[in-house]
């Protein structure tokens, strides 16, 4: 795996709290109130890379899209 | 069949029809079968459009304002449309703002020691013994008594309450109109158990859920008794039901496939994992319902204003098209974007509450009882619709006893 970050987007409209992204990328996703995903972070750090990737992959909402650096 | 068919086509087999008994133990080849034959179409003549493709389901899922989650109300007993199930948005997102909170991932976590507590005081009484009918022994009592607790209601009305629910979703009688009838009476005890346990409430509000739905706000009003006790009549079918089915399910499957079960004792670390992809493989919640409000095309298929269309979900989330080896049960499959709890603004309000629950009990059961099989010569049963395993003997241990 190439060591680059990359660029985290939530989209809160389409959010409804599943709550995948929190618990599968702690790092990178907070839980609000509602228990629905907040961003930590818009820039994800190289080490958080496999968090970021895995949270906009197991959205069951497609809410959530990430961009690595290093994409080519 | 033609893919350009103006009608939803019909079945021309039996062999489709998920809705069959027999086939409610394993589904999941009838569901395959159902999305190469007819994934628009009617499993059995003259009965409901299903959709049965991840793709189809996910989308009607996400859009109410062509597939409504809003029913009549009467169909399971009740006088009123359920909340926040059969309302859509709107004027169902200030119930979510409302309810969303009080079931939060963080708030079910909060809760996990006491929920522990009850697994583990449920498994101390059959820990000891050759084994159990897992249904009555566990998969009921638990998640009802995590239940009662949360909302308050004395666990002494355990028995009166699985009572209610079993004749709603279960009633025992053939003749539609006596199933109806059975319904119905069940629904006017239920409200009148709420009123009742309302009535006081009102009067001395304590620390609990049913005392913050007296006294919350929501949408800048208090509501009235009708909204709090639909919120009620759901929960009550909601949290009495479903995560005993699942249970049921998941303990089922580990106990036919002895290599899983090792997996899970020997990490108990892959049992969250390993939850999401028997929710997926499982589903047991098979399919949900909704009405067409505006003519659509889907599938080819053109859908009009007022048919009912059958959202399989148990289908969708055995699609190769979206799940690679879909066949395949891994527990560590990545990524698993299975809809068990549904999908846009109708997800299950108890999925933390679900996750928290099936959680505690695999760990807890495993630890004291790392090893069982089938009782040697049973079958489990399964009811269809919500697959309940109303039958599932167990025996412990190695095997001979």
């Amino acid at each position: 795996m190439p060591g680059g970050g990359g660029k985290i987007e939530h989209d809160r409209d389409a959010c409804v709290g599943h709550g995948r992204c929190y618990v599968l990328a702690p790092d990178v996703f907070d839980e609000d109130e509602r228990g629905h995903g907040v961003l930590k972070l818009a820039s994800v750090p190289a080490e958080l890379q496999d968090q970021a990737r895995a949270a906009a992959e197991n959205c069951p909402e497609d809410a959530i899209s990430f961009q690595p650096d290093d994409a080519t | 069949m033609s893919s350009h068919t103006n009608n939803p086509p019909e079945a021309d087999s039996d062999s489709i029809n998920f809705y069959d008994p027999a086939v409610a133990a394993h589904p999941q080849p009838v569901f395959r079968r159902l999305r190469d034959r007819c994934p628009v179409g009617k499993p059995i003549p003259g009965g409901a459009v299903c959709l049965s493709r991840y793709e189809d389901v996910l989308f009607a899922l996400r859009h109410p304002e062509i597939f409504s989650a809003v029913m009549p109300a009467g169909l399971i007993g009740n006088v009123r449309p359920l909340i926040p199930l059969n309302v859509d948005p709107p004027e169902q997102t200030k119930y979510r703002k409302f309810l969303d909170p009080l079931f939060s991932n963080k708030k079910m976590l909060a809760m996990e020691k006491g929920v522990r507590e009850i697994a583990s005081n449920i498994v101390d009484r059959f820990a000891d013994d050759d084994g159990c009918e897992f249904n009555t022994a566990f998969a009921i009592p638990y998640p009802s008594t995590v239940f009662l607790q949360l909302m308050g209601l004395p666990a002494d009305d355990l028995d009166h309450f699985l009572s209610l629910k079993n004749a709603i979703i279960r009633p025992d009688a053939e003749d539609p109109e006596e199933q109806a009838k059975i319904r119905n009476e069940s629904g006017e005890k239920i409200y009148a158990y709420f009123n009742k346990y309302l009535d006081e409430i009102e009067k001395s509000p304590r620390d609990d859920l049913l005392s913050l739905f007296v006294t919350a706000e929501v949408g800048g009003e208090r509501m009235n008794r009708e909204e709090i006790l639909d919120i009620c009549y759901l929960f009550l079918l909601g949290g009495l039901d479903t995560v005993t089915s699942t249970l049921g399910c998941m303990v089922s499957y580990l106990a036919q496939h002895p290599d899983r079960r090792q997996a899970l004792v020997d990490d108990p670390a892959l049992i969250p994992s390993a939850i999401e992809e028997m929710l997926r493989w499982e589903t047991p919640v098979i399919q949900v319902v909704r009405t067409v409000v505006q003519d659509y095309t889907i599938g080819g298929v053109e859908l009009k204003k007022g048919d009912p269309v059958t959202l399989v979900l148990g289908s969708a989330n055995t699609d190769d098209e979206q799940f690679p080896n879909a066949d395949e049960v891994d527990f560590e499959r990545m990524p698993n974007k299975h809809i068990a709890f549904g999908s846009g603004p109708h997800r299950c309000l108890g999925s933390h509450l679900s996750r928290l629950e099936l959680r505690v009990a695999l760990e807890e059961f495993h630890r004291r009882i790392p090893e069982y099989t089938i009782k040697p010569g049973e079958t489990p049963v399964y009811s269809h619709a919500i697959r309940e395993v109303t039958y599932l003997p167990l025996q412990f241990g190695k095997g001979q006893k």
